[in-house]
Protein backbone atom coordinates (compact mmCIF):
# COMPACT_ATOMS: atom_id res chain seq x y z
CA UNK A 1 0.00 0.00 0.00
CA UNK A 2 1.33 3.03 -1.05
CA UNK A 3 -1.33 5.16 0.15
CA UNK A 4 -0.45 6.72 3.25
CA UNK A 5 -3.14 9.37 3.52
CA UNK A 6 -5.67 7.96 1.96
CA UNK A 7 -6.29 4.31 3.91
CA UNK A 8 -8.78 5.58 6.15
CA UNK A 9 -10.83 7.05 3.27
CA UNK A 10 -10.14 3.65 1.22
CA UNK A 11 -11.52 2.18 3.77
CA UNK A 12 -15.05 4.32 4.23
CA UNK A 13 -14.86 3.82 0.07
CA UNK A 14 -14.67 0.07 0.52
CA UNK A 15 -11.54 0.30 -1.26
CA UNK A 16 -9.74 -1.70 1.23
CA UNK A 17 -11.07 -4.63 3.51
CA UNK A 18 -10.95 -4.31 7.50
CA UNK A 19 -8.09 -6.85 7.43
CA UNK A 20 -5.97 -4.05 5.35
CA UNK A 21 -7.16 -1.06 7.82
CA UNK A 22 -5.57 -3.66 10.76
CA UNK A 23 -2.47 -3.35 8.91
CA UNK A 24 -2.07 0.70 8.89
CA UNK A 25 -3.82 1.12 12.64
CA UNK A 26 -3.98 -0.14 16.19
CA UNK A 27 -6.69 -2.33 17.36
CA UNK A 28 -8.05 0.45 19.23
CA UNK A 29 -8.08 3.09 16.94
CA UNK A 30 -9.62 0.15 14.67
CA UNK A 31 -12.74 -0.15 16.73
CA UNK A 32 -13.02 3.36 17.01
CA UNK A 33 -12.96 4.10 13.21
CA UNK A 34 -15.86 1.11 12.94
CA UNK A 35 -17.78 2.61 15.40
CA UNK A 36 -17.57 6.19 13.43
CA UNK A 37 -18.25 4.31 10.97
CA UNK A 38 -21.39 2.42 12.05
CA UNK A 39 -22.86 5.59 13.98
CA UNK A 40 -22.38 7.56 10.44
CA UNK A 41 -24.72 5.39 9.08
CA UNK A 42 -27.11 5.46 11.74
CA UNK A 43 -27.53 9.26 11.92
CA UNK A 44 -28.71 11.92 9.42
CA UNK A 45 -28.89 15.15 8.89
CA UNK A 46 -32.02 17.04 10.06
CA UNK A 47 -33.86 16.84 6.69
CA UNK A 48 -36.06 20.11 5.04
CA UNK A 49 -39.64 20.22 4.22
CA UNK A 50 -38.78 19.86 0.38
CA UNK A 51 -42.32 20.69 -0.63
CA UNK A 52 -42.25 23.83 1.55
CA UNK A 53 -38.78 24.64 -0.02
CA UNK A 54 -39.94 23.81 -3.38
CA UNK A 55 -43.18 26.00 -3.32
CA UNK A 56 -40.95 29.02 -1.29
CA UNK A 57 -38.80 28.40 -5.06
CA UNK A 58 -42.14 29.02 -6.91
CA UNK A 59 -42.72 31.94 -5.19
CA UNK A 60 -39.64 33.92 -5.59
CA UNK A 61 -39.66 33.17 -9.33
CA UNK A 62 -43.01 34.82 -9.31
CA UNK A 63 -42.04 38.11 -7.14
CA UNK A 64 -39.01 38.52 -9.08
CA UNK A 65 -40.64 37.83 -12.43
CA UNK A 66 -43.21 40.38 -11.35
CA UNK A 67 -40.56 42.90 -10.20
CA UNK A 68 -38.18 42.18 -12.59
CA UNK A 69 -40.42 44.49 -14.97
CA UNK A 70 -39.53 47.85 -13.60
CA UNK A 71 -35.69 47.73 -13.89
CA UNK A 72 -35.42 50.97 -14.58
CA UNK A 73 -33.73 52.46 -11.23
CA UNK A 74 -35.86 54.56 -8.83
CA UNK A 75 -33.27 57.81 -10.33
CA UNK A 76 -34.19 57.36 -13.94
CA UNK A 77 -37.88 57.95 -13.16
CA UNK A 78 -37.49 60.90 -11.34
CA UNK A 79 -35.43 62.01 -14.02
CA UNK A 80 -38.17 60.88 -16.66
CA UNK A 81 -40.77 62.68 -13.95
CA UNK A 82 -38.89 66.36 -13.32
CA UNK A 83 -37.96 66.65 -17.02
CA UNK A 84 -41.49 66.15 -17.94
CA UNK A 85 -42.60 68.34 -14.89
CA UNK A 86 -40.10 70.99 -16.50
CA UNK A 87 -41.68 70.21 -20.07
CA UNK A 88 -45.32 70.97 -19.33
CA UNK A 89 -43.81 74.08 -17.24
CA UNK A 90 -42.59 75.71 -20.21
CA UNK A 91 -45.49 74.52 -22.61
CA UNK A 92 -47.61 76.18 -19.55
CA UNK A 93 -45.85 79.21 -19.42
CA UNK A 94 -45.24 79.74 -23.28
CA UNK A 95 -48.39 78.47 -23.84
CA UNK A 96 -49.96 81.16 -21.63
CA UNK A 97 -51.38 84.12 -23.41
CA UNK A 98 -51.95 87.39 -21.97
CA UNK A 99 -55.07 89.41 -22.73
CA UNK A 100 -55.82 93.02 -22.81
CA UNK A 101 -59.45 94.34 -22.54
CA UNK A 102 -61.46 97.15 -22.79
CA UNK A 103 -64.93 97.78 -22.01
CA UNK A 104 -67.68 100.17 -23.12
CA UNK A 105 -66.33 103.71 -23.37
CA UNK A 106 -63.22 102.79 -21.61
CA UNK A 107 -59.43 103.09 -22.90
CA UNK A 108 -56.65 101.94 -21.14
CA UNK A 109 -52.44 102.38 -21.86
CA UNK A 110 -50.62 99.13 -21.71
CA UNK A 111 -46.94 98.40 -21.56
CA UNK A 112 -45.86 95.62 -23.31
CA UNK A 113 -42.65 93.49 -22.03
CA UNK A 114 -40.06 95.14 -25.05
CA UNK A 115 -41.31 98.79 -23.28
CA UNK A 116 -43.61 99.12 -26.57
CA UNK A 117 -46.94 101.34 -25.41
CA UNK A 118 -50.50 100.39 -26.74
CA UNK A 119 -53.27 102.03 -25.84
CA UNK A 120 -56.31 100.35 -26.42
CA UNK A 121 -59.52 102.57 -27.36
CA UNK A 122 -62.94 100.93 -26.01
CA UNK A 123 -64.52 97.31 -26.73
CA UNK A 124 -61.50 96.61 -28.31
CA UNK A 125 -58.87 93.25 -27.23
CA UNK A 126 -55.76 91.90 -27.53
CA UNK A 127 -53.58 88.98 -27.22
CA UNK A 128 -50.13 87.93 -27.14
CA UNK A 129 -48.49 84.92 -26.03
CA UNK A 130 -45.67 84.67 -23.24
CA UNK A 131 -43.16 84.61 -26.66
CA UNK A 132 -43.72 87.98 -27.07
CA UNK A 133 -40.11 88.60 -25.83
CA UNK A 134 -39.15 86.45 -28.65
CA UNK A 135 -41.55 87.25 -31.29
CA UNK A 136 -42.88 90.35 -30.72
CA UNK A 137 -46.54 89.03 -32.23
CA UNK A 138 -49.84 90.11 -31.23
CA UNK A 139 -53.32 89.77 -31.96
CA UNK A 140 -56.13 92.33 -32.23
CA UNK A 141 -59.80 92.63 -32.25
CA UNK A 142 -60.86 96.56 -32.20
CA UNK A 143 -58.68 99.61 -32.15
CA UNK A 144 -55.26 100.49 -30.87
CA UNK A 145 -52.52 102.77 -31.02
CA UNK A 146 -49.34 101.47 -31.14
CA UNK A 147 -46.03 103.14 -29.99
CA UNK A 148 -43.52 100.11 -30.79
CA UNK A 149 -39.82 100.09 -29.54
CA UNK A 150 -37.52 99.75 -32.01
CA UNK A 151 -36.33 96.40 -32.51
CA UNK A 152 -36.91 92.94 -33.71
CA UNK A 153 -40.47 93.44 -36.17
CA UNK A 154 -43.33 93.77 -34.05
CA UNK A 155 -46.43 91.95 -35.81
CA UNK A 156 -50.37 93.28 -35.25
CA UNK A 157 -52.45 90.68 -36.95
CA UNK A 158 -56.33 90.93 -37.00
CA UNK A 159 -58.86 88.93 -39.36
CA UNK A 160 -58.38 91.44 -41.82
CA UNK A 161 -55.14 91.88 -42.07
CA UNK A 162 -51.47 92.15 -39.90
CA UNK A 163 -49.67 95.20 -39.64
CA UNK A 164 -45.45 94.64 -39.26
CA UNK A 165 -43.24 97.05 -38.41
CA UNK A 166 -39.93 97.44 -36.40
CA UNK A 167 -40.30 101.02 -34.68
CA UNK A 168 -43.15 103.62 -34.94
CA UNK A 169 -46.48 104.91 -33.75
CA UNK A 170 -49.99 103.84 -35.57
CA UNK A 171 -52.86 102.96 -34.98
CA UNK A 172 -55.11 99.42 -36.07
CA UNK A 173 -58.97 99.23 -36.05
CA UNK A 174 -60.29 96.27 -37.00
CA UNK A 175 -64.13 95.38 -36.45
CA UNK A 176 -65.91 92.90 -38.81
CA UNK A 177 -65.20 94.15 -42.13
CA UNK A 178 -63.65 97.35 -41.27
CA UNK A 179 -59.46 97.75 -41.33
CA UNK A 180 -58.29 100.45 -40.76
CA UNK A 181 -53.90 101.36 -40.22
CA UNK A 182 -52.98 104.95 -39.76
CA UNK A 183 -49.31 105.28 -39.56
CA UNK A 184 -47.78 108.05 -37.28
CA UNK A 185 -44.14 107.58 -37.06
CA UNK A 186 -42.07 105.26 -39.25
CA UNK A 187 -42.57 102.70 -41.77
CA UNK A 188 -45.70 100.26 -41.30
CA UNK A 189 -46.18 97.51 -43.86
CA UNK A 190 -49.71 96.24 -43.64
CA UNK A 191 -50.17 93.00 -45.35
CA UNK A 192 -54.22 92.76 -45.90
CA UNK A 193 -56.30 89.16 -46.02
CA UNK A 194 -56.42 89.14 -49.82
CA UNK A 195 -52.41 89.10 -49.60
CA UNK A 196 -51.89 93.75 -51.07
CA UNK A 197 -49.26 94.31 -49.07
CA UNK A 198 -49.00 98.51 -48.80
CA UNK A 199 -46.39 100.27 -46.90
CA UNK A 200 -47.54 103.46 -44.32
CA UNK A 201 -45.44 106.28 -43.81
CA UNK A 202 -45.91 108.89 -41.64
CA UNK A 203 -49.74 110.40 -42.26
CA UNK A 204 -50.44 107.92 -44.19
CA UNK A 205 -53.86 105.60 -43.67
CA UNK A 206 -54.86 102.54 -44.79
CA UNK A 207 -58.62 101.97 -45.00
CA UNK A 208 -60.25 98.10 -46.25
CA UNK A 209 -63.76 97.99 -46.19
CA UNK A 210 -65.89 95.51 -48.08
CA UNK A 211 -63.04 94.10 -50.23
CA UNK A 212 -62.33 97.84 -51.07
CA UNK A 213 -58.80 99.55 -50.27
CA UNK A 214 -58.66 103.46 -50.07
CA UNK A 215 -55.05 104.90 -49.03
CA UNK A 216 -55.14 108.46 -48.05
CA UNK A 217 -52.31 111.32 -46.73
CA UNK A 218 -53.19 113.50 -43.56
CA UNK A 219 -49.64 114.83 -42.46
CA UNK A 220 -51.23 116.60 -39.23
CA UNK A 221 -51.78 113.79 -37.53
CA UNK A 222 -49.68 113.07 -34.82
CA UNK A 223 -51.41 111.16 -32.99
CA UNK A 224 -55.11 109.78 -32.99
CA UNK A 225 -57.81 112.01 -31.58
CA UNK A 226 -59.55 109.12 -29.36
CA UNK A 227 -56.60 109.77 -27.15
CA UNK A 228 -58.02 112.93 -26.48
CA UNK A 229 -61.43 111.73 -26.03
CA UNK A 230 -62.16 112.60 -29.67
CA UNK A 231 -62.66 110.28 -32.21
CA UNK A 232 -62.32 111.53 -35.70
CA UNK A 233 -63.43 109.89 -39.28
CA UNK A 234 -62.20 110.62 -43.05
CA UNK A 235 -64.40 109.04 -45.16
CA UNK A 236 -65.64 106.26 -43.55
CA UNK A 237 -69.04 104.40 -43.33
CA UNK A 238 -71.76 105.31 -41.19
CA UNK A 239 -72.08 101.82 -40.20
CA UNK A 240 -68.79 101.63 -38.37
CA UNK A 241 -69.09 105.11 -37.08
CA UNK A 242 -72.08 103.89 -35.33
CA UNK A 243 -70.07 100.84 -34.19
CA UNK A 244 -67.59 103.16 -32.85
CA UNK A 245 -69.86 105.20 -31.33
CA UNK A 246 -71.40 102.43 -29.43
CA UNK A 247 -67.94 100.91 -28.26
CA UNK A 248 -68.03 104.46 -26.86
CA UNK A 249 -70.88 104.63 -25.09
CA UNK A 250 -72.65 101.10 -24.78
CA UNK A 251 -75.34 102.00 -26.82
CA UNK A 252 -77.51 99.85 -29.62
CA UNK A 253 -78.73 101.52 -32.52
CA UNK A 254 -81.36 100.45 -34.89
CA UNK A 255 -80.96 102.45 -38.34
CA UNK A 256 -82.10 101.99 -41.93
CA UNK A 257 -79.68 100.23 -44.62
CA UNK A 258 -79.59 102.42 -46.94
CA UNK A 259 -77.35 104.97 -44.46
CA UNK A 260 -74.76 102.46 -43.57
CA UNK A 261 -72.35 103.16 -46.51
CA UNK A 262 -72.84 106.80 -46.45
CA UNK A 263 -69.42 107.98 -46.04
CA UNK A 264 -68.78 110.60 -43.19
CA UNK A 265 -65.82 113.09 -42.08
CA UNK A 266 -65.69 113.80 -39.09
CA UNK A 267 -65.28 113.61 -35.05
CA UNK A 268 -67.38 112.49 -32.19
CA UNK A 269 -66.69 113.20 -28.45
CA UNK A 270 -66.49 110.70 -25.75
CA UNK A 271 -67.57 112.87 -23.30
CA UNK A 272 -71.69 112.84 -24.14
CA UNK A 273 -73.64 110.61 -25.89
CA UNK A 274 -75.64 113.71 -27.23
CA UNK A 275 -73.13 115.59 -28.50
CA UNK A 276 -71.57 113.43 -30.08
CA UNK A 277 -74.87 112.21 -31.74
CA UNK A 278 -75.69 115.52 -32.71
CA UNK A 279 -72.05 115.72 -34.62
CA UNK A 280 -73.13 112.71 -37.07
CA UNK A 281 -76.18 113.16 -37.65
CA UNK A 282 -76.76 116.86 -38.20
CA UNK A 283 -74.59 116.92 -41.21
CA UNK A 284 -76.28 113.88 -42.83
CA UNK A 285 -79.61 115.63 -42.12
CA UNK A 286 -80.36 112.01 -40.02
CA UNK A 287 -82.65 112.12 -36.79
CA UNK A 288 -81.89 110.15 -33.63
CA UNK A 289 -84.64 108.86 -30.76
CA UNK A 290 -83.86 107.63 -28.12
CA UNK A 291 -85.41 104.85 -26.78
CA UNK A 292 -84.65 103.58 -23.27
CA UNK A 293 -80.93 104.32 -21.71
CA UNK A 294 -79.19 101.73 -24.61
CA UNK A 295 -81.62 101.74 -27.74
CA UNK A 296 -81.37 104.65 -30.31
CA UNK A 297 -83.63 104.40 -33.53
CA UNK A 298 -82.07 106.16 -36.25
CA UNK A 299 -84.29 107.84 -38.91
CA UNK A 300 -83.70 109.71 -42.21
CA UNK B 1 -28.36 11.45 -9.24
CA UNK B 2 -27.47 11.58 -12.57
CA UNK B 3 -29.28 14.27 -14.12
CA UNK B 4 -28.37 13.17 -17.92
CA UNK B 5 -30.58 10.04 -18.11
CA UNK B 6 -33.36 11.46 -16.32
CA UNK B 7 -34.07 14.50 -17.98
CA UNK B 8 -31.88 14.70 -21.34
CA UNK B 9 -34.52 15.18 -23.59
CA UNK B 10 -36.59 18.09 -21.83
CA UNK B 11 -35.75 21.90 -20.94
CA UNK B 12 -35.19 23.11 -17.56
CA UNK B 13 -37.72 25.51 -18.49
CA UNK B 14 -40.31 23.34 -18.63
CA UNK B 15 -41.60 23.12 -14.83
CA UNK B 16 -41.90 18.79 -14.66
CA UNK B 17 -38.36 19.05 -15.75
CA UNK B 18 -37.46 21.87 -13.24
CA UNK B 19 -39.05 19.78 -10.76
CA UNK B 20 -37.20 16.77 -11.37
CA UNK B 21 -33.89 18.72 -10.72
CA UNK B 22 -35.40 19.93 -7.74
CA UNK B 23 -36.61 16.57 -6.34
CA UNK B 24 -32.82 14.98 -7.14
CA UNK B 25 -30.57 18.13 -6.34
CA UNK B 26 -31.99 20.55 -3.50
CA UNK B 27 -31.79 18.32 -0.35
CA UNK B 28 -28.12 17.37 -1.52
CA UNK B 29 -27.45 21.39 -2.07
CA UNK B 30 -29.20 22.69 0.78
CA UNK B 31 -27.09 20.00 3.22
CA UNK B 32 -23.86 20.62 1.17
CA UNK B 33 -24.46 24.37 2.28
CA UNK B 34 -25.08 23.24 5.98
CA UNK B 35 -22.12 21.19 5.72
CA UNK B 36 -20.28 24.25 4.72
CA UNK B 37 -21.46 26.64 6.83
CA UNK B 38 -23.40 25.00 9.89
CA UNK B 39 -26.36 27.36 9.19
CA UNK B 40 -29.26 25.73 8.65
CA UNK B 41 -31.75 28.85 7.76
CA UNK B 42 -28.77 30.54 5.45
CA UNK B 43 -28.48 26.76 4.33
CA UNK B 44 -32.25 26.46 3.04
CA UNK B 45 -31.84 30.42 1.55
CA UNK B 46 -29.28 30.24 -0.38
CA UNK B 47 -30.27 27.34 -1.64
CA UNK B 48 -33.23 28.37 -2.84
CA UNK B 49 -31.76 31.01 -4.54
CA UNK B 50 -29.37 28.82 -6.62
CA UNK B 51 -33.06 27.11 -7.51
CA UNK B 52 -34.42 30.77 -8.65
CA UNK B 53 -30.92 31.75 -10.66
CA UNK B 54 -31.02 28.30 -12.45
CA UNK B 55 -34.96 28.92 -13.81
CA UNK B 56 -33.76 32.08 -14.55
CA UNK B 57 -31.22 30.95 -16.30
CA UNK B 58 -32.99 27.29 -17.78
CA UNK B 59 -33.03 28.90 -21.49
CA UNK B 60 -29.22 29.31 -21.89
CA UNK B 61 -28.18 26.14 -19.51
CA UNK B 62 -28.32 22.25 -20.75
CA UNK B 63 -29.88 19.73 -18.50
CA UNK B 64 -26.45 18.19 -17.48
CA UNK B 65 -25.07 21.54 -16.96
CA UNK B 66 -27.72 21.97 -14.08
CA UNK B 67 -25.92 20.44 -11.12
CA UNK B 68 -22.43 21.95 -11.20
CA UNK B 69 -24.62 25.62 -12.05
CA UNK B 70 -26.22 24.63 -8.82
CA UNK B 71 -23.17 24.59 -6.58
CA UNK B 72 -21.07 27.40 -8.18
CA UNK B 73 -24.34 29.56 -8.29
CA UNK B 74 -25.12 28.54 -4.66
CA UNK B 75 -21.37 29.08 -3.40
CA UNK B 76 -21.03 32.40 -5.40
CA UNK B 77 -24.84 33.06 -3.62
CA UNK B 78 -23.01 32.36 -0.08
CA UNK B 79 -19.78 34.61 -0.65
CA UNK B 80 -21.49 36.98 -1.31
CA UNK B 81 -24.37 36.90 1.29
CA UNK B 82 -21.16 36.65 3.87
CA UNK B 83 -19.43 39.29 2.38
CA UNK B 84 -22.55 41.49 2.52
CA UNK B 85 -23.61 40.62 6.42
CA UNK B 86 -19.96 40.28 7.53
CA UNK B 87 -21.00 37.56 10.46
CA UNK B 88 -22.98 34.33 9.55
CA UNK B 89 -24.11 33.05 12.55
CA UNK B 90 -22.89 29.40 13.10
CA UNK B 91 -24.92 26.74 14.19
CA UNK B 92 -23.77 23.49 15.13
CA UNK B 93 -24.78 20.45 13.09
CA UNK B 94 -27.39 18.44 14.55
CA UNK B 95 -27.50 14.45 14.10
CA UNK B 96 -30.88 12.70 14.08
CA UNK B 97 -31.29 8.89 13.93
CA UNK B 98 -32.64 7.54 10.82
CA UNK B 99 -34.55 5.30 12.39
CA UNK B 100 -35.55 4.09 16.26
CA UNK B 101 -34.68 0.31 15.35
CA UNK B 102 -32.52 -0.13 18.49
CA UNK B 103 -33.24 -3.39 20.31
CA UNK B 104 -31.68 -2.78 23.83
CA UNK B 105 -31.44 0.55 25.74
CA UNK B 106 -28.07 -0.18 26.59
CA UNK B 107 -27.35 0.37 22.96
CA UNK B 108 -29.13 2.79 23.08
CA UNK B 109 -27.60 5.08 25.57
CA UNK B 110 -24.31 4.34 23.71
CA UNK B 111 -25.44 5.30 20.95
CA UNK B 112 -27.04 8.59 21.94
CA UNK B 113 -23.56 9.41 23.98
CA UNK B 114 -21.60 8.43 20.73
CA UNK B 115 -24.01 11.01 19.28
CA UNK B 116 -23.03 13.89 21.20
CA UNK B 117 -19.51 12.99 20.96
CA UNK B 118 -19.89 12.70 16.85
CA UNK B 119 -21.72 16.42 16.94
CA UNK B 120 -18.53 17.90 18.73
CA UNK B 121 -16.29 16.36 16.79
CA UNK B 122 -17.96 16.86 13.31
CA UNK B 123 -18.63 20.68 14.09
CA UNK B 124 -15.34 20.80 15.10
CA UNK B 125 -13.66 19.88 12.14
CA UNK B 126 -12.46 22.31 9.35
CA UNK B 127 -14.58 23.32 6.86
CA UNK B 128 -12.88 22.04 4.19
CA UNK B 129 -13.05 18.53 5.88
CA UNK B 130 -16.22 18.81 6.68
CA UNK B 131 -17.62 19.35 3.95
CA UNK B 132 -16.47 16.42 1.53
CA UNK B 133 -16.64 13.97 4.78
CA UNK B 134 -20.53 15.01 5.23
CA UNK B 135 -21.13 15.00 1.22
CA UNK B 136 -19.76 11.60 1.28
CA UNK B 137 -21.08 10.19 4.58
CA UNK B 138 -24.85 11.91 4.41
CA UNK B 139 -25.20 12.53 1.13
CA UNK B 140 -23.58 9.35 -0.19
CA UNK B 141 -21.90 10.84 -2.96
CA UNK B 142 -18.53 9.01 -4.32
CA UNK B 143 -15.16 11.10 -3.81
CA UNK B 144 -15.40 11.41 -7.53
CA UNK B 145 -19.04 13.45 -7.47
CA UNK B 146 -17.35 15.58 -4.76
CA UNK B 147 -14.24 15.99 -6.74
CA UNK B 148 -16.20 17.60 -9.92
CA UNK B 149 -18.89 19.63 -8.22
CA UNK B 150 -15.99 21.03 -5.65
CA UNK B 151 -13.30 21.71 -8.45
CA UNK B 152 -11.16 19.60 -7.00
CA UNK B 153 -8.86 16.30 -7.80
CA UNK B 154 -9.99 13.19 -6.59
CA UNK B 155 -7.08 12.78 -4.57
CA UNK B 156 -7.56 15.59 -2.69
CA UNK B 157 -10.77 14.43 -1.51
CA UNK B 158 -9.64 11.15 -0.49
CA UNK B 159 -6.78 12.91 1.80
CA UNK B 160 -9.59 15.53 3.01
CA UNK B 161 -11.51 12.74 3.89
CA UNK B 162 -8.66 10.47 5.41
CA UNK B 163 -8.05 13.55 7.79
CA UNK B 164 -11.58 14.35 8.54
CA UNK B 165 -11.55 10.67 10.25
CA UNK B 166 -7.82 10.96 11.80
CA UNK B 167 -9.94 14.08 13.72
CA UNK B 168 -13.03 12.49 14.10
CA UNK B 169 -10.90 9.56 16.09
CA UNK B 170 -8.79 12.87 18.24
CA UNK B 171 -12.30 13.67 19.71
CA UNK B 172 -13.63 10.45 19.78
CA UNK B 173 -10.82 9.34 22.45
CA UNK B 174 -12.88 7.79 25.19
CA UNK B 175 -14.71 5.09 22.65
Amino acid sequence: MNNKETYLSDWLANKITDEQLKQFVSDDDFIAFQKIKKSLDVFQIESSDSIASFQSIKDKINTKKSSSVPVIPIWKYISIAASLILLLSFSFYFSRETTIETDFGTTQNSTLVDNSIVTLNSKSKLNYSNFFKFNRNLYLNGEAFFQVKKGSTFTVNTTLGKVEVLGTKFTVTNSDDFFEVICYEGKVKVTLKNDKISILTPGKSIQYYKDKTELRVDKTLKTPLWLNNETSFKNVPVKIILEKITNQYGVQFDFPKSIENILFSGTFTHNDIDTALKSLCIPLNLKYIKKGTTKIEISE
Amino acid sequence: MDLKNTVQETCLCDEATFKLVFDSQFKALRNFLIFRYRNPNFAEDIAQNAFVKLWENCKILKNEQAKSFLYTTAIRLSLNQIKHEKVVNEFEIKLVPKSFHHESPQFLLEEIELKVQLEKAINSLSTKQREVFLMNRFENQSYSEIATQLNLSVKAVEKRMHHALLSLRKVIKSI
